[in-house]
């Protein structure tokens, strides 16, 4: 299908360039990969200078150029710096959206159970622009006067207002004071709405990145700083509706629809609009992706603890009271509904042990479509069939690189939905048990994980700093991780080539000898 | 023979995590149980695998609870926690892999372990806990 094709083409784009800015930031602070916390930074990057410049602005419409010009030029070291700020942290806000939300088109993160954070962020489009536009009116110069023209009668061409909008700007006579004020109070309610919207927009969004990282935005800011200092806004001249417009220099980052209105017509621009608007709104849909199963929580297994609900990227967990009559305080719940499937939650429960055999092996969440149960068998099945020295077991994800093309005698591939589905306990059995001489962990392109959160918590379980950890006990040098993604299976290859001469030269491995370094320790003491 | 018994001044007053300490302490004595009337290898490593599970979830929850009151001996007790869980850990692997193994050694390192934790750990503890309300 063509937006399969697009898609695929896009998603080619946007890896490379990725792949090139994590070798100049590194994935921590490649901004592609914090696109949405930039979003929110550029806003308030706005909303900081946009309320020094209304301290010094004169809201009437004869005193609203005169303030401002006086604000950029006189005052240029601060009410100039602060305009320009506004302007190009504006530009970037409409770059750093646009190239959200085709990113997130690009790699599928539309659909499914994505819907609602994709169809919340439609209407902020509509926001963003307008308090763009509406702004560009009121430094009232040429170029304000162009878009309120055009504006007014794009605007007249709905058949919805009964007094003709246009009106107002017939003549510099025509021109009212109140109608200006109108102008300003909308310039601070449009972005008071895009501000709510966008904390809808987040809501199903666990432990949402609204910050960029430190380094990032300091990053940022000094280049905003820069381009205001190098290049700073200015205003194109005193507007006059007695003298027609004719040359004009744009933001096209805003104000593009305007040429388009000149050229085609009121009608189309509205047409072409309203039906990107309707693509954007029916595209989760376009096709609907197939319903994951949702995770599913077993009573007798759970007690309450909350790692799930705390681990769960996309606040599907809840914490409920409890309805078992058991005397714990409260249970997991899932909705389905928010669920993604990706089985975070099942590598953060306690119980998803495998060497729990006494019972059979239920962990308190567990994914109906890969059971822990399931995942230990296939572990077992898979390690009986290695073959040769060092033997390695490879855990990957859906959304990384190819673990069928890497399996061989001595390398056996497991997939999971997501790499944090899997139980740091899984990986102290595999090698304890003497089912793999070592194991390795992929994955999507670190910075780039599918599910959000699964390369950062899997790695904060790895090095002990969130529960369930791996023990300290597993031997580290037998463990690997590559964050490569779907694109990096040649460089699985390549690493699993070097993690296995790196285990062919360890001595062999004695489970449960750390007692003995302790006795070592205290005879020698 | 029970290795462990449950006493009254043991409750931290927290209805789920008293209910938890006595399903352990029963979980442990079956294990004791099992071991005199000799018990099969297999059993032994089931059992402990078991009371591996149920102690990391256990602890799990109680963390939660400290977390949740600010409890400021977090970082002592949490790795009260993690000493037990490697011990246990380490008993595991050495009855699986090595056959070395003793009855006394475990019930030793569960017995003292429980009797410390819950007169040091837990007792403090429950004093927070009810002087916080709960």
């Amino acid at each position: 299908m063509l937006l399969t094709l697009l898609q695929r083409t896009g998603r080619g784009l946007f890896a490379a360039a990725e792949r090139a800015l994590d070798r100049c930031f590194g994935p921590r602070w490649n901004p592609l990969y914090h696109l949405g916390a930039l979003g929110f930074f550029f806003f308030w990057v706005v909303t900081v200078s946009g309320l020094y410049l209304y301290a010094v602005f004169d809201t009437s419409i004869f005193g609203a150029y005169q303030s401002v010009e006086w604000l950029t030029h006189e005052q240029w070291y601060l009410g100039g710096v602060m305009r320009s700020l506004h302007r190009y942290g504006s530009d970037a806000l409409v770059v750093t959206v646009i190239t959200h939300l085709s990113r997130e088109f690009f790699y599928d993160r539309h659909r499914g159970f994505r819907w609602f954070s994709w169809i919340s962020g439609v209407p902020l489009l509509w926001l963003m622009f307008s308090s763009g536009i509406n702004g560009y009116w009121l430094v009232w110069d040429r170029l304000a006067q162009y878009i309120a023209v055009d504006t007014a009668e794009w605007m007249d061409w709905l058949p919805i207002f009964g007094q003709s909008m246009a009106a107002n700007f017939l003549n510099q006579a025509a021109l009212s004071d109140r109608f200006f004020s109108l102008l300003v109070f909308l310039h601070i309610g449009i972005p008071l709405m895009l501000l709510l919207g966008m904390w809808i927009h987040i809501q199903r969004i666990g432990g949402a990145r609204v910050n960029p990282p430190r380094g990032l935005m300091w990053g940022t800011a000094a280049l905003l700083l820069g381009l205001s200092l190098a290049w700073p806004a200015l205003s194109q001249g005193e507007a006059n509706l007695d003298r027609l417009i004719t040359d004009i220099g744009l933001d096209w980052f805003y104000l593009a629809i305007y040429p388009l209105m000149d050229r085609w017509s009121y009608g189309g621009v509205w047409w072409l609009l309203l039906g990107l608007t309707a693509l954007l709104f029916v595209l989760p849909w376009l096709p609907r992706r197939r319903p994951v199963p949702a995770a599913v929580v077993h009573l007798d297994n759970c007690n309450g603890c909350a790692r799930c609900h705390v681990d769960c990227p996309y606040n599907a967990i809840d914490m409920a009271p409890r309805s078992d009559g058991s005397p714990y305080a409260e249970e997991a719940v899932v909705d389905p509904a928010l669920c993604a499937g990706c089985g975070i939650c099942v590598g953060a429960c306690p119980t998803a042990t495998p060497f729990r055999r006494a019972t059979a092996l239920v962990a308190g969440v567990e994914l109906p479509q890969l059971t822990t149960a399931d995942l230990r068998a296939r572990l077992g099945e898979l390690a009986r069939g290695l073959r040769g020295q060092a033997r390695v077991l490879v855990f990957g994800c859906d959304h990384g690189p190819d673990l069928a093309a890497v399996a061989g005698d001595g390398v056996g591939g497991l997939r999971l939905p997501c790499i944090a589905m899997l139980p740091p306990s899984f990986i102290d059995y595999a090698i304890s048990r003497g089912l793999a001489d070592g194991v390795l962990l992929t994955g999507c392109r670190a910075g780039n994980c599918h599910f959000r959160l699964g390369i950062e918590w899997t790695e904060d379980r790895l090095a002990g700093r969130r529960d369930p950890h791996l023990r300290e006990r597993v031997p580290r040098e037998r463990l690997a991780t590559l964050w490569v993604g779907a694109e990096g299976t040649a460089e699985l290859e390549r690493g699993l080539v070097s993690f296995r001469q790196r285990l062919a030269a360890l001595p062999p491995y004695r489970p449960g000898s750390l007692p003995q370094t302790q006795e070592v320790l205290d005879d020698t003491a | 023979m029970t290795l462990l018994e449950w006493r009254p001044e043991y409750s931290v007053g927290v209805e789920a995590v008293d209910h938890e300490h006595r399903q352990l302490i029963d979980l442990i004595n079956r294990l004791h149980q099992e071991l005199g009337a000799d018990a099969t290898r297999a059993g032994v490593v089931e059992f402990l695998a078991e009371i591996h599970a149920r102690i990391a979830a256990h602890f799990a929850l109680e963390e939660r609870l400290m977390r949740a009151h600010r409890y400021d001996g977090y970082a002592e007790h949490k790795a009260d926690h993690e000493r037990l869980l490697d011990e246990l850990r380490d008993i595991m692997d050495r009855y699986e892999l090595a056959g070395e193994y003793s009855d006394a050694a475990l019930a030793q390192a569960l017995g003292t372990w429980f009797e410390v934790h819950f007169r040091e750990q837990d007792a403090r503890l429950h004093r927070r806990l009810s002087g916080a309300g709960r």
